[in-house]
């Protein structure tokens, strides 16, 4: 017990000492693009105005609101202050809104449209990659090939595809958008509707190539653990078959929760083609137009969310295999 | 006259590969267990000694296929029952099963005690989780096993525990025969001479009632067997009481094997030596004759072309050669023991 708490101290000290380096690369690499983001916005503000002393004075004005006459450590030094009081800045791109409150609008719609794709593209595909292992014939036969193309079909290739085939040909689903464009969000029934209705496209589209490829691992795995010895023995002591798959199921499933951790971990910067495709609300579209606006602290907001997000899930895998995994349980107190 | 609880027919198993070849690995197979008794089996790797122990226990799984013959086990033909039945009704209830490698028959991730409680809430209906703690626990104990073992998981016990865990969990339901292959191939000598114990002890407390011990090792079989078949390429090549076949072999690959063992190299005295030369033959082919003619130091032209049958020198004692007991005798007295490598 003891060695196990070592162990996890030494693992918490080398996330915390991650995440310090992550805070850091993610100040500086969004401020090392040519460019001027402020010339930008002052231009857009300006538009009309014809006294270039004026332009002058509001650029001298939003140069200091964003700090950016200082040198580049004394902005360091702001941005992590603040970052202690919960603040990430003002966003250039749509100014005056925080980046929090940005960060936060977007949040739930990526996580209303992640969590519960991953999930569910995780549980269907592993239960009929099991299945394809365990029933093989025609069922493998059919659901195998058909697994291996969705998986190598790049996922904004198959969003796309959603689109022409149920927006544009069939006009079952809407195109694009989280509700209707001419919609206020409010708790209304209508409202509520139109949220379904967008839903469908980018959720099917993102769970039906997480099928694919989870499946196919799925089914390797499983297919390995039905051709080892203990399965031989459950039968010779007459377990029932279901049984016996549900072993191979935990067996098979134990390196897929990597995979599943890893993928809520990247959540955000997964969505991020699949919101564009679909022009969907959320946190990747946001860092999509946060990046061609040069919006330095939105930038910086979204992939200090994102790394966190990968740090805090591999955090979570570690401590979840060593409760689940009796192998790797013994493995740690050692 | 004792019980007879298994009985085995003319058997015939065949693996079946991709290549559309046909591996006959069990050979018309015949034999009877009495109530009470420890039949040895023994022959080289390869001879087909595992797929006659899946075979009895109708555990047919591609590529092994099932040919001819027939098991009786409490006077029902296994061989023709649906595999739920066997499932339900014989498989670890009759007949139960110790497996060659014992290391990596237990579930990683799954404590002892729940595996044990899956086995027998399969075969004893409404059986709760304390009744099967409590049988276990019990269990244990009396095969002198420490119980917290119970608790643990595979990975947590040594190799030698673990084999006697599997035997433990195998016979729980008191199954009347016990099918053990190879179990102490991969332990040392001391726990060797354990489960060997544990084995004989589950006989005398009457947990089962009778017994198959396969083993490579003819000697081994001196301290467990009651009789002994001798399994040569898919077929059986001498049977009889265990200290005839282990003292006094007729059949000239039991001679074989017995040497292995006895007779010493120069210089490395005392050591395992590989007494007959050549491998068995690959049973894809179609074989006439002795199939051990290739490797028999006493082989006649005869012995390459005309089938050899099954010899009955008593009832209790047969042998697959077609020369004499007599004859095989006086060659092996004659001291043309077979060469050493
Ligand atoms: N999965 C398999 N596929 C094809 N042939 C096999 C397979 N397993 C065993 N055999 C063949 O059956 C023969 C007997 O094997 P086995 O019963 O394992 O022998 P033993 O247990 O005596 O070492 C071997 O010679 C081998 O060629
Ligand atoms: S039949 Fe011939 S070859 Fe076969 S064991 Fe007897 S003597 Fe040897
Ligand atoms: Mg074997």
């Amino acid at each position: 017990m003891k060695s196990y708490r070592k162990y996890m101290t030494s693992k918490i000290a080398w996330y915390i000492l991650t995440f310090v380096v992550a805070v850091f690369l993610n100040f500086l690499l969004p401020r090392l693009i040519p460019g001027n983001p402020v010339s930008t916005i002052v231009s857009k503000i300006t538009s009309g105005m014809a006294d270039t002393n004026s332009i002058k004075r509001v650029y001298e004005t939003f140069e200091k609101e964003f700090g950016l006459n200082k040198p580049i450590w004394e902005q360091f030094m702001i941005y992590v202050s603040n970052l202690f009081h919960g603040n990430m800045g003002t966003s250039f791109g749509q100014y005056p809104r925080k980046v929090t409150d940005i960060l936060a609008s977007s949040i739930v719609w990526t996580i209303g449209l992640q969590l519960p794709a991953i999930i569910v593209s995780w549980i269907l595909g592993n239960v009929l990659g099991v299945l394809a292992a365990y029933i093989k014939k025609g069922f493998d036969r059919i659901l195998f090939p058909v697994f291996l193309f969705i998986s190598c079909i790049p996922s904004f290739g198959f969003a796309i595809v959603m689109v022409w085939l149920f927006a544009v040909v069939l006009k079952i689903a809407p195109a694009s958008g989280g509700y209707a464009f001419d919609m206020i969000p409010s708790p209304t029934f209508s409202f509520f509707l139109s949220v379904f209705q967008h839903y469908q496209l980018p959720f099917w589209s993102i769970v039906l190539v997480g099928i694919g490829g989870q499946s196919l691992g799925m089914r390797e795995m499983s297919i390995y653990e039905l051709n080892a010895d203990y399965v031989k023995y459950c039968r010779l002591l007459g377990l029932r078959d279901s049984k016996i798959v549900k072993y191979v199921f935990k067996n098979a499933v134990l390196p897929q929760i990597t995979g599943l951790a890893l993928s809520l971990g990247t959540m955000v910067g997964g969505a991020l083609i699949t919101e564009i495709v679909f022009s969907y609300p959320g946190l990747g579209s946001v860092l999509f137009n946060a990046i061609a606006a040069q919006d330095f602290p939105l930038i910086s907001g979204c992939t200090l969310l994102i790394t966190t997000g990968v740090l805090v899930a591999n955090f979570l895998i570690d401590i979840a295999y060593g409760l689940i995994d009796p192998r790797i349980k013994v493995a740690q107190r050692e | 006259m004792a019980e007879i609880l298994l009985q085995v027919k003319n058997l015939k198993s065949v693996y079946k590969t991709r290549f559309n070849e046909r591996i006959i690995a069990v050979d018309d197979v015949s034999f009877d267990l009495e109530s009470g008794k420890c039949l040895g089996i023994a022959g080289e790797s390869g001879s087909g000694k595992s797929t006659l122990a899946m075979s009895i226990m109708g555990y047919y799984h591609p590529p092994l296929f099932y040919e001819s013959g027939a098991v009786y086990i409490s006077g029902v033909d296994i061989t023709k029952l649906p595999y739920n039945q066997l499932r339900e009704k014989i498989l670890g209830k009759e007949i139960a099963y110790i497996p060659q490698a014992a290391m990596n028959a237990l579930n990683p991730t799954q404590k002892i005690i729940n595996l044990v409680a899956d086995v027998m809430k399969e075969h004893v209906k409404g059986i709760s989780f304390n009744d099967v703690k409590k049988i276990a626990e019990e269990r244990f104990e009396t095969l002198n096993l420490p119980k917290d073992v119970l608790q643990r998981y595979p990975i947590e016990l040594s190799g030698g525990m673990k084999q006697r865990t599997v035997i433990a969990i195998s016979t729980i339901l008191n199954p009347k025969i016990l099918i053990a292959d190879e179990p102490t191939s991969a332990l040392d000598v001391t726990s060797q001479k354990i489960v060997i114990k544990l084995l004989k002890n589950l006989i005398k407390r009457g947990f089962i009632k009778a017994m198959v011990f396969i083993t490579h090792e003819l000697p081994l079989l001196y301290n467990i067997a009651d009789d002994i078949m001798v399994m040569y390429a898919g077929e059986i090549v001498e049977s009889g009481k265990a200290e005839e076949v282990i003292f006094d072999p007729i059949h000239p690959y039991s001679n074989g094997l017995m040497n292995s063992i006895i007779v010493p190299e120069k210089g490395i005295k005392g050591k395992k030596l590989i007494v007959i030369p050549g491998a068995p033959p690959n049973l894809k082919y179609k074989l006439e004759g002795c199939r051990f003619s290739d490797r028999c130091l006493y082989a006649k032209d005869e012995c390459k072309t005309s089938k050899v049958n099954m010899k009955y020198v008593n009832n209790s004692r047969s042998y697959r050669c077609i020369s004499q007991v007599d004859e095989l005798k006086e060659m092996y007295k004659d001291g043309k023991k077979p060469a050493t490598t």
